[in-house]
């Protein structure tokens, strides 16, 4: 291999991790390693070392630096963590109608399905609610109040679900539950 | 593996004061990461040069310390067909830091303050 086929390994693994890093970040780490390894190249050519060592050299330098690289990413700010609300709210809303569509669908098909418009509208808010819950979770956002809060709004959809021999009213309610137990354990962790 | 103590400079970050100190003394104001890792192998008599991750690494450090301040060179510089380069300083407190730690015995010097 040669020389600028193993700086482009080089520079392929500096672009992998830094992927998830903010533009800015990414762009001076990948910069810079991209000039150190023209220089790097550039200079031992000059000093008329072999194709075949310095192409040996740029690969010593990225393998025993891959655990700094490592290292220096988790120390990086994410820029996962900073993702377009809009696309949050895009997921959920789509979430929210490909669940809804089931019973809508249903009605069509069979008279056992009789959903009232107040049915959709409940449903709807609480799977909008699961939604932003589990991006949330996601996110490493939130707080054990909200989880608390999302809880109780579970334990009485459950109950009112039971009382009403509604069990899709008890699904959503204990859906609601398991988001709000994973929301508190991420607070928890995070704390 | 042990983590440092915060505040806690690392041989590596020593070694790229001193050398940064010894570049200066020679006229050369700034480096680049790639002059860096080669003046190091020069002075250490190491046959190989410091790892990209672990030298940027460090490099990055030192200027969260504010031991070090960098920019990117001017475009001009860069016309011979190569990428621009990020070029280093030492600060004030670098230099200090530098002198104090050459002369210290101790291998693991504190530095001055925690970065801001």
């Amino acid at each position: 291999m040669n020389p600028e086929r193993m700086a482009s390994l080089v520079a392929r693994w500096v672009r992998f991790y830094t992927r998830d890093l903010p533009a800015p970040i990414a762009e001076r780490r990948i910069d810079e390693i991209d000039a150190d390894l023209h220089d790097h190249i550039a200079h031992d050519r000059a000093a008329g070392t072999s194709e075949r060592r310095i192409a040996l050299a740029v690969a010593s330098r990225m393998v025993r630096g891959l655990a700094a690289d490592a290292a220096w990413h988790r120390r990086q700010p994410k820029a996962a963590a900073r993702r377009p609300l809009h696309r949050s709210a895009v997921r959920v809303a789509v979430g929210v109608a490909v669940v809804l569509a089931i019973p809508l669908v249903g009605m069509l098909l069979s008279d056992g399905v009789a959903w009232s418009v107040a049915d959709f509208v409940a449903a709807g808010v609480l799977l909008a609610t699961i939604g932003v819950v589990l991006e949330l979770v996601v996110r490493k956002a939130g707080n054990l109040l909200l989880a608390l809060v999302v809880g109780g709004l579970g334990v009485t959809a459950a109950v009112l679900g039971e009382l009403d021999d509604a069990p899709g009213l008890v699904l959503l309610g204990l859906l609601l539950i398991v988001s709000a137990c994973a929301l508190g354990v991420r607070t928890a962790r995070r704390a | 593996m042990p983590r440092r103590k915060p505040g806690t400079l690392v041989p590596l970050e020593v070694e790229i004061l001193e050398v940064a100190v010894s570049m200066r003394r020679a006229g050369h104001a700034t480096f680049h990461g790639f002059g860096l890792a080669r003046r190091m192998r020069e002075q250490s008599g190491s046959r190989s040069l410091t790892a990209h991750g672990t030298l940027y690494k460090a490099l990055g450090r030192l200027e969260e310390f504010g031991l070090l301040t960098s920019r990117w060179e001017d475009a001009a510089a860069a016309t011979e067909g190569r990428p621009r380069r990020r070029l280093y300083a030492l600060t004030g407190e670098g230099a200090r830091t530098a002198e104090r730690v050459s002369t210290a015995a101790a291998p693991r010097p504190r530095v001055a303050s925690e970065p801001a």
